[in-house]
């Protein structure tokens, strides 16, 4: 988790801080994208016809016995979160006065600096290097703050289980380790999902946008979102009205805590010679009271 | 925290300094409204029986009132509301020597006691003391709630745990012959000093830790006639 | 009056002596049968089942959390109310041996001692939210998600509840008559009080700092960069009420224990003074932060009201009401107040976990019964704990150990 570390110590501001040597190794063309060299996958829900065949191939990749009501159209009535046994998603946004019905896939981001990642006590969630934002269940204590971190409300808990885990998109890092693409976007027939890096995959997206703005609104959804995420999103209609989270702040997570984090070494240093100070101020007081008033002996403390 | 744009930046923070410049003037008078107080309310008499409790010290292991006149018995004396009254007790070291009390024998109303004789007796174990009465006068009013239970003298020996109330009209000259204040404080610390001298090493470690000590300090000294060494220190 | 001293009488077995307060067992046992211990027993019979039962059945069986809704009470209450009002350990502690300030000796000990079992309750709270508790000695050990306040706020309050124990030590073992560690623990109370006030100071506003990774689901109104700082500040005022509070209901439960020489009511307009200023400055931190978010707008919702009631009623009117009370040397208004801002302090806490938080979401998170059993129990434990030690050891006589 190079990047998280990295973002701590410049943002903390500790004195002394480490300096890390130039910027991150990667091609010159990645250089200046966060989490450049990172795969990353592009949604263009211009594209996405709801066949839920990524459903399908993450519940079967996964190992979650099917996705509900498969090749039934009464599961678009109304729009889905992911859960602990359906990690993605498909959610249909009806079209308005003869524009075609939108279909949104939603799962884990993957933030670039995952806000779970950093809210976690026990590093039971990642950033690995190539992406994927990982869990590990064996280090997991339950405690939900990674629920309450993610803007996109990604993970979901086993309530149901007297020893429940995280569930989410692991973005297949066993398959991607082989060299394959995710389970989803690898049987998605219509290309609306493009598996490649994220700097690539951003080139990408603002060729399409920038290229045919008739046919895009002009966001790339997960550009800077959240501090910029790996799966991002594009469509003719503003992501927001298609069931992507409205006003999420355009900075890393992480960042926000670590000036409450950063003033934990300055607590520990200051204080004690702060109240060491007040402690012998107040006894030099007390024993020039107790000399004036009387000379025998006072209450010692000790 | 959700970024503002700089127009409305410029507002709120001239917003915080108005606040804070706002606190900085309210804050003076408000300091002086809290720590002031209006002057305590002149103290109603009360009855004797519900004295407020004494100021006092920690001298060693004993409290010391501020406020009482000592005999050098290890009885206090202190000027009561009415007048020519006063309020006459065991001192917390005379308590602390003797113990736990089974009894107290105290003079019946209209008794005569003078300074430096005799005045009540305390009962502990099997054995019994006198205590002096540290002034002259009659005997006015007992307490007692102290007959009933003793453990009184030990809970507040300056104040709910009053002996007598004795009418003593020469209490302004007499007590010049008593202790107060520093004397009283030293005149303890010796008294401290004496008892250390016998402890045993048991107890002595005990004490020096700064523990409470036993209570019946005397008879932790010398079980089988602890009396002879309280009588010693109450001069009786 | 309470235990013989055991010179005098016969010497009873240490059991019957410490334990049974020198009464034979069957007179304990026939002194048990009081109203307030039948309905605890009760409350804590069924409150036991429902701990079982959240055990082996899991947290949705037993909570009302739900996926858009992770915390509830047993956070919200427990563990951010329960550590607030425990705060009067370190603001105490700090009185009495940094600012040398001994009239307020009396209250120290029982402050301690309510700290350190409110901050115990409160861990036993946070292992019945957690789902997967056993692994709690993970992020101790050697997982450490140091980015993560949550890490912090762990690792502080395991501390400090080993401080606080530490701090209480000397009573226990005035009890149990071990002066030698008794005196070597005193020795120790200097650096104790420094570590308290540094962990209180970390974790306190930790806590509140957790929800600063929730931007976009806290009210604009109550999310502020200072959320540290308020839940810190507010934690002066929740100790130092607190100890107004748990002084008085002492005073009034175990009167045979405490020591009449001490004027109670002096220390408690003491106290009301301090809370007096601190609120003070709380209620202009509070209107910085108001100005701060840039959302004045929203003050004209409901919520928004909501907001300027929690500050008028909950801190404004607890900082007069203590000034007037300790200027008119008005204890019982003072102890009333006291009240009322505890109170407060816990609308501000549980609005921001409960109230605030999600509050855009369509679906409102309202405790389950046995969620509001279960903290019913772990408070009516703590008060019995509270009275099996005050009973027993040198808490409220301020013996002149310190």
């Amino acid at each position: 988790m190079r990047l998280t570390r990295r973002t701590f110590f410049k943002l903390g501001g500790a004195a002394g801080a480490l300096t890390l040597a130039g910027p991150a190794p990667a091609a010159a063309a990645t250089s200046k994208v966060p989490g450049g060299s990172m795969k990353a996958v592009l949604v263009d829900t211009t594209k996405c016809v709801g066949c839920r065949a990524c459903e399908a191939a993450c519940a079967e990749a996964n190992g979650l016995g099917g996705p509900e009501l498969a090749g039934d159209d009464r599961v678009f009535a109304t729009p889905r979160t992911t859960s602990t046994r359906a990690f993605t998603v498909v959610n249909r946004y009806p079209g308005h006065g003869g524009t075609p019905d939108r279909f949104v896939k939603r799962q884990c981001m993957h933030c670039v600096e995952p806000a779970c990642a950093s809210a976690c006590l026990a590093r039971a969630i990642e950033k690995t290097p190539n992406g994927p934002v990982v869990y590990h269940g064996e280090r997991c204590l339950g405690c939900r703050y990674c629920m309450v971190a993610c803007p996109f409300e990604v993970p979901k808990f086993e309530y149901e289980s007297a020893t429940p885990f995280i569930r989410k998109c692991t973005f297949c890092p066993e398959r991607q380790a082989k060299g394959l693409e995710p389970a989803c976007t690898s049987v998605c027939p219509t290309g609306a999902l493009t598996f490649g890096t994220r700097a690539d995959l951003l080139l990408e997206a603002r060729q399409r946008v920038y290229g045919s703005p008739e046919k895009y609104a002009q966001e790339i959804y997960g550009e800077l979102e959240a501090g910029g995420t790996s799966w991002m999103y594009i469509g003719d209609r503003p992501l927001e009205k298609v069931g992507l989270p409205a006003s999420v702040p355009n900075v890393a997570f992480s960042s926000l805590t670590q000036p409450a984090l950063a003033a934990v070494p300055f607590v520990l240093t200051l204080w004690p010679p702060l109240l060491m100070g007040l402690y012998t101020f107040s006894q030099r007081r007390k024993g020039v009271d107790a000399a004036a008033t009387t000379d025998t002996h006072e209450v010692r403390h000790e | 925290m959700i970024p503002h744009d700089i127009l409305t930046l410029y507002g709120a923070k001239g917003l915080e300094y108005v606040i804070a410049i706002a606190f900085l003037v309210l804050f003076v008078p408000f300091w002086r409204y809290a720590m002031g107080t209006r002057p305590a309310p002149e103290p109603a008499f009360v009855r004797a029986a519900q004295a407020a409790p004494a100021h006092s010290d920690l001298v060693e292991w004993f409290r010391v009132a501020r406020d009482v006149f000592y005999h050098p018995g290890h009885a206090w004396a202190r000027a009561a509301e009415a007048a020519g009254a006063v309020l006459v007790g065991a001192d917390d070291f005379a308590q602390k020597l003797v113990g736990p009390l089974r009894t107290i024998e105290l003079p019946a109303p209209g008794t005569a006691v003078r300074q430096g004789e005799p005045a009540w007796r305390l009962h502990a174990g099997d054995k019994a003391l006198d205590m002096l009465s540290p002034v002259d006068g009659v005997v006015t009013a007992v307490n007692r709630e102290v007959l009933d239970n003793p453990d009184l003298l030990r809970d507040d020996p300056y104040g709910a745990g009053w002996l007598l109330q004795v009418q003593s009209p020469r209490f302004a000259a007499q007590r010049k012959g008593l202790l107060s204040g520093r004397m009283a404080h030293r005149w303890i610390e010796d008294a401290t000093n004496a008892l250390r001298l016998r402890m045993s090493p048991d107890l002595g470690l005990a004490m020096q830790d700064g523990g409470v000590p036993v209570d019946g300090i005397a008879q932790a000294l010398a079980p089988e006639d602890w009396d002879r060494v309280a009588r010693e220190f109450l001069l009786s | 009056m309470s235990s013989r001293p055991a010179t005098l009488t016969s010497p009873q077995p240490w059991f019957t002596e410490k334990v049974l307060m020198g009464q034979p067992w069957a007179e304990y046992r026939r002194n048990l049968f009081t109203p307030f211990n039948v309905v605890a027993a009760l409350i804590l019979a069924v409150g036991i089942l429902i701990i079982v039962y959240r055990f082996a059945a899991g947290l949705g069986a037993t909570t009302n959390l739900s996926q858009t809704n992770p915390w509830g009470i047993w956070i919200g209450f427990d563990m951010l109310c329960g550590v607030a009002l425990a705060a009067g350990g370190y603001t105490l502690a700090t009185t009495v041996y940094i600012f040398g300030l001994d009239e307020y000796h009396p209250v120290v000990r029982p402050a301690v001692l309510t700290g350190f079992l409110g901050y115990v309750f409160a861990v036993l709270g946070l292992m019945c939210d957690l789902g997967r508790p056993w692994n709690l000695p993970i992020p101790m050990v050697y997982s450490f998600g140091t980015t993560s306040v949550m890490f912090e706020v762990g690792w502080c309050v395991m501390l400090y509840t080993i401080v606080l124990a530490l701090e209480f030590s000397p009573a226990f073992f005035e009890w149990l008559g071990w002066q030698k560690l008794r005196t070597y623990l005193l020795r120790a109370t200097i650096g104790l009080t420094v570590a308290a006030v540094m962990l209180s100071t970390l974790h306190q506003s930790s806590l509140g700092a957790l929800f600063l990774m929730a931007p976009t689901k806290l009210h604009p109104l109550w999310y502020s960069p200072f959320i540290p700082i308020f839940f810190f500040v507010s934690s002066i005022v929740a100790g130092l009420s607190m100890v107004i509070v748990e002084s008085s209901l002492s005073h009034r439960a175990f009167q045979s224990r405490v020591n009449h020489h001490v004027d109670m009511d002096k220390l408690v307009l003491g106290l009301a003074r301090a809370a007096s200023v601190i609120l003070f400055a709380y209620v202009f931190l509070r209107l910085q932060g108001l100005a701060d978010s840039g959302r004045t707008d929203l003050l004209a919702t409901p919520l928004g009201l909501w907001f300027l009631a929690e500050i008028v009623l909950f801190a404004a009117v607890p900082c007069l009401l203590f000034a007037h009370g300790a200027r008119t040397r008005n204890a019982t208004l003072v102890r009333w107040t006291a009240g009322w801002s505890v109170l407060g302090i816990v609308v501000y806490r549980l609005n921001v976990s409960v109230v605030a938080y999600n509050w855009e979401a369509a679906e409102r998170y309202i405790p389950s019964w046995m969620e509001v059993w279960t903290s019913l129990t772990l408070v009516t434990t703590g008060i019995l704990v509270f009275r099996w030690i005050v009973n027993r050891m040198p808490v409220l006589q301020d013996t002149n150990g310190h």
